[in-house]
């Protein structure tokens, strides 16, 4: 009786096989992705995606600077937002990477881990800028101002009007708090989200410096009437898909992108807050910081002059739909339907960048108590 | 120590160290650096904090309630799984393994299609009720998170408990009838105590996954609902690296003591199941009217609970709700290079995933040989040791890799190799244990005859026990690529753009409101994993149930 049974190869030579096929898939994806020398920027992941051409954007508002300085510039959109940028630059503290960094704002500067992965750089070119702004973002310049808007209620006007709803011209937090516009109210976790921080600010600063009362207060009566998102895109999807809920806390300048892809007039309209005969408004302004320790810091502080320039400035209202920080720029006719900074009173120049950062943590842990 | 011994001890080492050094040391160093930092934290102030008590109960009790519901809702799922003969049984058993390896966003996708505000539900109940206003609402808020942690553990309580109930002897339940017990009678005395441990075994599994909770709520909950690892993702975000330390912590004090008792659980539950030589199963017509009705229903809920989501995410994949048409736009931008566009992310997907595979196989077949080690600190070291990612917040997990590994590395700029050792530890538990379950079965004779017969030790191990042990490596590599795919906290912090997976990619997506392009990514998540598990329902011929 005779079985023949199979050769068996050495395992050695498997082994070894095998071996040699991971190392040369792991070198060749190594050197694919291998870094190339460029000038870095990290940014969040939204920023200047928002116009009509997002895949050449970099190129048409940077090329410019590559050219004449013979580098690369790497827009570094992490997957993140401005908090999500600080704490890796606070974790590459020790070998960063990056150079520059663009979109850390006025409330987030105030945390000294924010100050402390930058270094101050007062550029030439902050002249281009309003002084009020530049101090109102960072008086030491750990950062200059990019862009800024106003962070304020939008509300249909299919659904909402002056007709409809006369208070909303003159929209105060107590009729905000009424249970008809209380239930229709769309916002963010202040927590999660820079414009749901923005409001809750502008809520405290109109509490506690204009009416002087506890700004706990108005959350009391409102907590089980409005609708508190984790952030801006799924507040947006709440509030653009119900038919109840026609009031969102947004940027200022959403009927501007409304109208401008519509090609009509928008729908939507700004409700700022309205005191002793004058408009209120939070203004958020994102800045641009050179990086503590980056690898290439004369090249990035002229990246950040470059910036302050027309030459990226013109791009920032139809891409980012923010104002450009350069008050020199001419806006598209869409921004017409925008509520602009000249208009309003800001609510930031009430409330001390000291009181914010000294109560900061407080203030967001006592919301979370009344919202549970 | 003879030459032998010190080779083994150094197999069993070298995963050990591996782990100690991309999981223990970075844990440890940051949780050590946020204790030190300033303002110093005072440990008891974190835990005794209002805020601290509050998000500790809501994490208890959502996980109290979430795998309470799973077990009922799962009971009757193992029970038909186990006892009814029916065509494609391999097909559905391959189905009902995905959801637990569907990555959250993917399923938070699915869930507000089909639960939300104008989903397919509330389309439903507002046709019946004549209305063009939403009237129901199960995806956010509570429900909404009960609803996901029930959809997503239900496979673990349904699969662990039915290969459990297909271990049980069909002579105990025949004596049992011959002699009289009544159905209720049998269920009290010989089928509850059969299937207990293998219960409360899924019940730990499944309490510890929703007490780690933290893309479902943080995308589903609203104002303010957190869990102590979405607290600890806040403290990290504004960089209260004490607070995040502090909870951490607690953190690990509680996930431990339930890794251990699931350990013990478990140890008690292999030694009673050995393989039965039948399973008792009756045919569908053999069923009462009544029990064919109960049966009907309980399937109707499921299907609407378990398949809805995940159909749902078809039908988003290829209709655009802002101009209401139907478009394969998202299966193209899948194949389009550059901003946004996804076929830079399914490489990377595929290619980490591969990776971590190989690794998590690589590392987990030396950690189930230390299981199988006599005496008991080993199996207990070892199963701590490859249980830990469970109990860890993964969010640690990434900041800790990125402070400690890859910043003095100089990786941070190119940090795949991170992103493969992430994604190899968040899978390795599953791995470690079906390859474990393999390896319990192997008879000890046919190694004897292979070395009385003059194999080498590595002849032995490549030509015997690899290939007996080959399922288990199969379906521990299927779930290790299952979980790596799917895994988005820890990518998430590590990555830069060119490193994104599908998983980053849909959570960006639907961050810009791209749901067709969102939907079509997590379609081709979810069909890899689905064909994955086809594949090995189709070769082993053990139920994946029984490894976990």
């Amino acid at each position: 009786m005779s079985t023949s049974y199979p050769t068996r190869k050495n395992p050695k030579t498997i082994i070894l096989a095998i071996v040699v096929v991971a190392t040369i898939a792991v070198a060749s994806f190594a050197i694919l992705t291998w870094p190339r020398p460029s000038l870095k920027v990290y940014t969040y992941d939204s920023f200047m995606l928002w116009g009509d051409n997002p895949e050449t954007i970099d190129e048409t508002v940077f090329g410019q600077f590559e050219i004449e300085h013979g580098i690369d510039v790497e827009i570094i959109r992490l997957p993140t937002d401005a908090n999500g940028i600080v704490s890796r630059l606070v974790a590459e503290s020790e070998n960063p990477q990056a150079d520059v960094v663009i979109g850390i704002d006025n409330i987030l500067i105030l945390q000294e881990a924010a100050k402390s992965v930058l270094t101050p750089y007062s550029s030439p070119n902050v002249d281009l800028i309003d002084e009020e702004v530049v101090d109102a973002l960072d008086p030491d310049h750990y950062l200059i101002p990019f862009d800024l808007g106003l962070v304020s209620i939008i509300y249909e006007t299919n659904f909402i009007n002056s007709t409809s709803h006369p208070t909303i011209e003159n929209l105060t937090l107590s009729n905000l708090a009424t249970e008809e516009f209380a239930t229709s109210l769309v916002t963010e976790n202040p927590h999660q989200s820079s414009p749901g921080l923005a409001f809750l600010l502008s809520q405290i600063t109109i509490a506690e410096k204009i009416l002087e009362t506890d700004w706990t207060d108005w959350w009391d009566i409102v907590k089980d009437d409005i609708n508190v998102q984790a952030g801006w895109t799924e507040a947006w999807t709440i509030w653009h898909d119900s038919s109840e809920r026609n009031m969102l806390v947004s940027y200022g300048t959403d009927p501007a992108y409304s109208s401008y892809y519509s090609g009509e007039a928008p729908d939507i309209a700004v409700a700022p807050f309205h005191y002793n005969d004058n408009d209120y408004s939070w203004m958020q302004i994102e800045g641009i910081g050179l990086v503590k320790n980056g690898p290439n810091q004369a090249l990035a502080k002229q990246f950040i002059d470059y910036c302050l320039t027309a030459q990226v400035q013109q791009y920032i209202a139809l891409n980012q739909w923010m104002f450009p920080a350069n008050p020199n720029i001419e806006l598209d006719d869409a921004f017409q339907y925008a509520l602009h900074p000249e208009e309003v009173n800001l609510l930031n120049t009430l409330m001390p960048s000291s009181e914010i950062a000294a109560n900061l943590t407080q203030w967001l842990d006592d919301w979370d108590l009344i919202m549970a | 120590m003879d030459r032998r011994d010190v080779v083994r001890y150094a197999i069993v080492g070298i995963p050990f160290a591996i782990l100690i050094v991309f999981i223990v040391y970075p844990v440890i160093s940051v949780i050590i650096r946020g204790l030190l930092s300033q303002p110093s934290v005072n440990l008891l102030e974190v835990i005794n904090s209002p805020i601290t008590q509050r998000t500790l109960i809501f994490t208890i009790s959502q996980a109290s309630v979430s795998t309470f519901l799973t077990i009922i809702i799962g009971l009757p799922g193992a029970f038909l799984i186990a006892r009814i003969k029916f065509r494609g049984r391999w097909l559905v058993r391959a189905a009902i393994v995905v959801p637990f390896v569907l990555p959250p966003i993917a399923v938070v996708v699915g869930f507000i299609q089909m639960f939300g505000p104008y989903g397919f539900v509330d389309s439903i109940a507002m046709t019946i009720l004549g209305t063009n206003q939403s009237v129901l609402n199960f995806a956010y808020g509570i429900i909404g998170i009960l609803l996901a942690h029930v959809f997503y553990n239900i496979p673990l309580v349904i699969l662990m408990v039915s290969s459990s109930l297909e271990r049980l002897n069909p002579d105990l339940e025949d004596s049992a009838e011959s002699l009289g017990a009544s159905k209720i009678q049998k269920l009290r005395h010989i089928i509850f105590p059969h299937i207990r441990s293998s219960l409360f075994a899924s019940g730990i599994l499944v309490f510890l996954f929703c007490f780690m909770s933290f893309p479902i709520v943080l995308a589903l909950g609203e104002r303010g609902i957190m869990t102590v690892e979405v607290q600890i993702w806040n403290a990290f975000r504004n960089f209260d690296y004490g607070e995040a330390s502090a909870l951490v912590l607690l953190q690990i004090i509680i996930t431990m003591a339930l890794a251990i008792s699931y350990i013990y659980l478990n140890r008690g539950a292999t030694d009673s199941s050995g393989e039965t030589r039948s399973i008792r199963r009756i045919g569908l017509s053999d069923l009462e009217l009544k029990e064919k009705i109960l049966g009907s229903i309980y399937l109707i809920l499921i299907l609407i609970l378990i398949a809805g989501p995940i159909l749902a995410l078809g039908r988003a994949s290829i209709f655009d709700p802002t101009t209401g048409t139907y478009t394969l736009r998202g299966f193209e931008n899948l194949l389009e290079l550059g901003q946004g566009g996804g076929l830079i992310p399914l490489i990377n997907s595929l290619y980490y995933g591969g990776l971590a595979t190989i690794l998590a196989i690589v590392l987990g077949i030396p950690l189930a040989y230390a299981h199988q080690q006599r005496g008991k600190t080993m199996p207990t070291l070892s199963s701590i040791m490859t249980l830990l990612p469970l109990g860890i917040s993964s969010i640690t997990i990434a900041y800790g890799l990125m402070l400690m590994i890859a910043v003095p590395l100089g990786l941070s700029f190119n940090p795949w190799p991170i992103i493969i050792i992430a994604q190899t530890i968040i899978g390795l538990p599953f791995t470690v244990r079906s390859i474990e379950i393999s390896l319990q079965k192997i008879d000890q004779n046919i190694l004897d005859q292979a070395e009385s017969l003059g194999a080498s030790r590595l002849q032995k191990l490549f030509f015997v026990e690899l290939p007996l042990l080959a399922p288990g490596i199969l379906v521990g590599g299927v779930f290790a690529f299952a979980m790596a795919i799917g895994e988005m906290s820890a990518t998430l912090f590590i990555a830069l753009p060119q490193n994104i997976t599908l998983s980053v990619l849909i959570y960006q997506q639907l961050g810009v409101r791209k749901f067709v392009e969102a939907g079509a990514a997590a379609v081709i998540l979810v069909t890899l994993c689905f064909i994955a598990f086809l594949i090995i329902e189709r070769i082993s011929e053990d139920s994946t149930g029984g490894m976990l």
